[in-house]
């Protein structure tokens, strides 16, 4: 450990009795003060270091001591809304404060606590006054929550099975069993998405909060854990209840509320796994970099350009759609649903290529698991499925999409008004995040509409040389896939059978992408020119150009000197220890 | 048709063959149903009447059919409509739905996928007149196949192809079967990089394979997986070798595949309710 962090305490990180911190600049204040807390990732003798959390990894353990420094540092804090007495006000933030613990180790920024965050986050937007400040105070005192999801369509392992709740004097009657529930075993709270109703559709379940020390004995069975290839340290395992009474006051909302609720919060957690897992994939770009540039003194070898610079793209690509996203939660909490899922649908299969991607640059040396400089390839290939949840996870976006689909094409693509400025300006304050205010459909397409409003605003440089006009002609590309959608989702019924034809849900792959090019062109819009490589069109270019090339759009040849500007920024901050995000914040040491 | 190398070949389907769209396609199903993947083999002739007389060959190819038109071999190009129609059916089989409904498109290093459907993964590989296709539900999956008379010469390719530890093992074997180890040795590097969907990107001397078995090694000669990849190597039609790669990302996939089954019926139900 070093010298700087072994003078930094958890004091530090949370100074007691200072008022919470509402600003940008204190959310990135307190990340440093963690980073710093966490260490040297490549000392080999850090306890908190990648070393010692592969081997955690290895041996199937959480890490105790970092689990232990968190909790000393009061991280239960960053998933509690100020009113409440927490850290939490803007969910960008949250992505901004928890990323040192996921830059290090994605497993562990599930199992010790972003959990506890999805679990709470129902009672965020439908608990009562009591329920909100029970659960507040409980996470505040280092408590832990967990969520015991519904089965959702084409479930994996750990979203198959779900509890039914059925209603008798004084509340409910739980059943069922689940065999793949993180910290199952160790939650204070178990938030349970529990059908309530036999007859499928939107009203089938309810939430319901579970005190595991008030379940009477021989109601509630602890399965065993399940071991799965990924997140190998987090501890999954299964619960059996058998006609568990639950007290009345254990709902969350009303009855019948638990899908709408699911699509409440779920916008949240998609939002915020992808603002954290960018962080995670950074380390392994990282990796690669140093593979490539270790032991040489002359630039990168030509082979290894192109993935690296291409990766590095995809990854501010990746962070400008998870910044926008979390913001939108803020400034446009009604409209938010959409982009959130676009966003997830993209991201984490973004990532899994970049991965693969990497894997060529690192080569042999990906293999060398257990060592802090190239290890992080192989854990994060195996704990990313796990925090995208696979097919599930995207399908589970794709069910909000498809049907709102006609509707924009209808009433919102080439009509609406540009959002605000502020979705994109870094450093802007905005509004709290407020659970109860998101919406779950309709209310428009801010970003469609923002595409079109920024590549209206380059029009000008269309077909011109260098870099902007590259740029150009990239957004109007976008703008033409979009206005192809546009022809072919009017066309689509409203509702019914036929939404469900692959050639209609293929629709929803391709619009995420459309909107997904929006947020880079809308970030590069905003930029003020304090970070000049931000404010050259060069990334967004390198980045749109993958894009459009995942969706089949022509792409025109990259302007000369694209990639290679791309690339000196990757090995600037390789050198200069920063992050591999818009942020480019200094990491430990 | 002979198995070879069984480690780990019990989690991949052993390849069957198909003879164009007519095909049992029920045995992909099968197969998924009992491995999670399936292998199939088909010539590109046995495609030929579907391509001359398939009025809708236009919207089968989707995107591909600009790539069709421009191709003027017509051998390559019967070839490439071949390899898709066959991709799309095997695909569709396993999706329950119709060839014409998927969009087969590729990533950056040009891996194929099903746009929008990511329940499973494609492969698709071809040499002479042999296409193979390769799906799975449970993560990444690569084919590859090559005559398994291929002249190969180990003096002059050896060390681009093989890591020392391979080296060693095969030049432990009599003179005359190096090569036909070492081709075993190079269609399942080629499965694996396929699998990652970056070809001959990732160096072939940066991971190997025990001569003996089929453990995924680094250079050294040290295991370099935990078992979630497998592998296996067939001898198919009697003279080409085809090996798979299949990675298992380890979620325990849904075995329902079926495209119109994926969209959860709570979630479209509650935002239609609000729309409407």
């Amino acid at each position: 450990m070093t010298i700087t962090a072994m003078t930094i305490d958890a004091e530090t990180v949370h100074p007691q009795g200072t008022p919470s911190a509402r600003t940008e600049q204190a959310a990135l204040d307190r990340a440093a003060r963690l980073e710093a807390l966490l260490g040297d990732p490549y000392d080999p003798a850090n306890p908190h270091g990648l070393r010692a959390l592969f081997a955690a990894d290895d041996r199937r353990v959480p890490p105790a001591e970092t689990e232990a420094l968190l909790a000393e540092a009061g991280l239960g804090a960053e998933f509690v809304p100020v009113a409440h007495g927490g850290r939490l006000t803007r969910a960008d933030l949250l992505a901004r404060a928890l990323r040192p613990v996921f830059r290090r180790d994605v497993a562990l920024g599930f199992g010790y606590g972003i959990t506890s965050l999805f679990a709470a986050g129902a009672v965020w937007a439908a608990g009562t006054a009591r329920q909100r400040q029970d659960v507040a105070d409980l996470l505040l005192g280092g408590g832990r929550a967990t969520i015991l999801h519904h089965e959702l369509a084409h479930a994996n392992a750990i979203l198959r099975h779900e509890f039914s709740a059925r209603a008798t004097e004084g509340g409910y009657r739980l059943d069922g069993r689940k065999d793949v529930i993180i910290n199952a075993s160790r939650a204070d709270l178990q938030v349970v998405y529990a059908r309530t109703d036999t007859a499928r559709g939107p009203r089938s379940h309810s939430v319901l909060l579970l005190d595991p020390a008030q379940v009477p004995p021989g109601r509630v069975r602890h399965l065993p854990r399940v071991e799965l290839p990924g997140m190998r340290g987090a501890l999954f395992c299964g619960l059996q209840f058998t006609d568990a009474l639950v007290p009345a006051d254990a709902l969350v909302g009303s009855e019948g509320d638990g899908v709408g609720l699911a699509l409440q919060v779920f916008q949240v957690n998609r939002s915020v796994i992808c603002g954290v897992v960018t962080a995670a994939a950074g380390t392994v770009l990282h990796s690669a970099v140093r593979a490539a540039t270790d032991g040489r003194t002359g630039p990168i070898a030509k082979r290894w350009q192109k993935p690296l610079a291409g990766v590095f793209a995809d990854l501010l690509a990746g962070d400008a759609m998870a910044t926008v996203v979390l913001r939108a939660l803020s400034l446009l909490p009604a409209q938010a649903h959409l982009f959130a899922a676009a966003v997830k649908y993209l991201v984490p299969d973004l990532l899994r290529e970049d991965l693969q991607e990497l894997a060529t640059v690192l080569g042999a040396r990906g293999y060398d698991h257990a060592g802090p400089e190239f290890g992080a390839l192989d854990k994060l290939v195996r704990d990313l499925p796990v925090a995208g949840l696979g097919h599930a996870g995207s399908a589970s976006c794709q069910a909000v999409l498809v049907p709102q689909l006609r509707a924009l094409a209808e009433r919102s693509w080439f009509s609406e008004d540009e959002p605000p400025s502020e979705l994109f300006r870094t450093g802007c304050e905005l509004p709290d995040l407020d659970y109860r205010l998101l919406g779950i459909a309709g209310g428009g397409d801010f970003m469609a509409a923002s595409l079109v409003g920024s590549a209206a605003r380059l029009a000008a440089s269309r077909g011109t040389r260098g870099t902007r006009g590259a740029l150009a002609d990239l957004a109007e590309a976008f703008v033409t896939e979009l206005r192809a959608l546009r022809e072919q989702c009017r066309r689509l019924p409203a509702s019914g059978a036929a939404l469900v034809d692959p050639a209609v849900i293929v629709l929803s792959d391709r619009y995420s992408g459309v909107v997904g090019a929006a947020a880079v062109l809308g970030v590069w819009e905003s930029q003020d020119g304090a970070d000049p490589f931000l404010a050259d069109p060069a990334w967004a270019v390198l980045a749109l150009s993958r894009l459009a090339e995942r969706l089949g759009v022509p792409v025109p040849d990259l302007p000369d000197g694209v990639q290679a500007q791309v690339l000196e920024e990757l090995v600037r901050r390789y050198r200069e220890g920063l992050g591999y995000d818009l942020d480019a914040l200094a990491q430990a040491p | 048709m002979t198995t070879t190398v069984p480690t780990g070949a019990e989690h991949i389907s052993v390849p069957f063959h198909v003879s164009g769209p007519s095909a049992p396609w029920h045995r992909v199903r099968e197969a998924m149903d009992r491995y999670g993947n399936a292998v199939v083999t088909t010539t590109w002739g046995e495609w030929l009447g579907a391509v001359v007389a398939e009025p809708a060959l236009r919207p089968l190819l989707g995107r591909d059919w600009q790539r069709y038109r421009r191709t003027a071999d017509p051998t390559v190009r019967y070839r490439f409509v071949a390899s898709r129609l066959a991709t799309k059916y095997t695909a569709a089989a396993a999706l329950h739905t119709e060839p014409a409904e998927l969009d087969l498109a590729y990533k950056i290093g040009g891996r194929p996928y099903l746009r929008g459907l990511d329940q499973i993964d494609v492969s698709l590989t071809h040499t002479d007149d042999l296409i193979a296709v390769a799906i799975s539900r449970d993560g990444r999956i690569g084919v590859d196949v090559e005559p398994a008379d291929r002249r190969m010469s180990y003096e002059l390719l050896s060390g681009h192809v093989l890591t020392p530890a391979e080296q060693a093992d095969i030049e432990g074997l009599p003179e005359a079967e190096r090569t036909a180890a070492m081709l075993r040795v190079w269609t399942l590097k080629e499965a694996y990089t396929k699998a990652l969907g970056q070809g001959l990107q990732l160096g072939f001397t940066e991971f190997g394979f025990d001569v003996g078995g089929s453990g995924l090694l680094a250079p050294d000669g040290r295991p370099a997986a935990r078992g979630e990849w497998a592998f296996a190597t067939h001898r198919v039609l009697g003279r080409y070798l085809l090996s798979v790669a299949r990675h298992d990302a380890g979620l325990g996939s849904s075995r329902d595949m079926a495209a119109h089954t994926m969209l959860d019926e709570g979630f479209m139900g509650a935002v239609t309710e609000l729309l409407n």
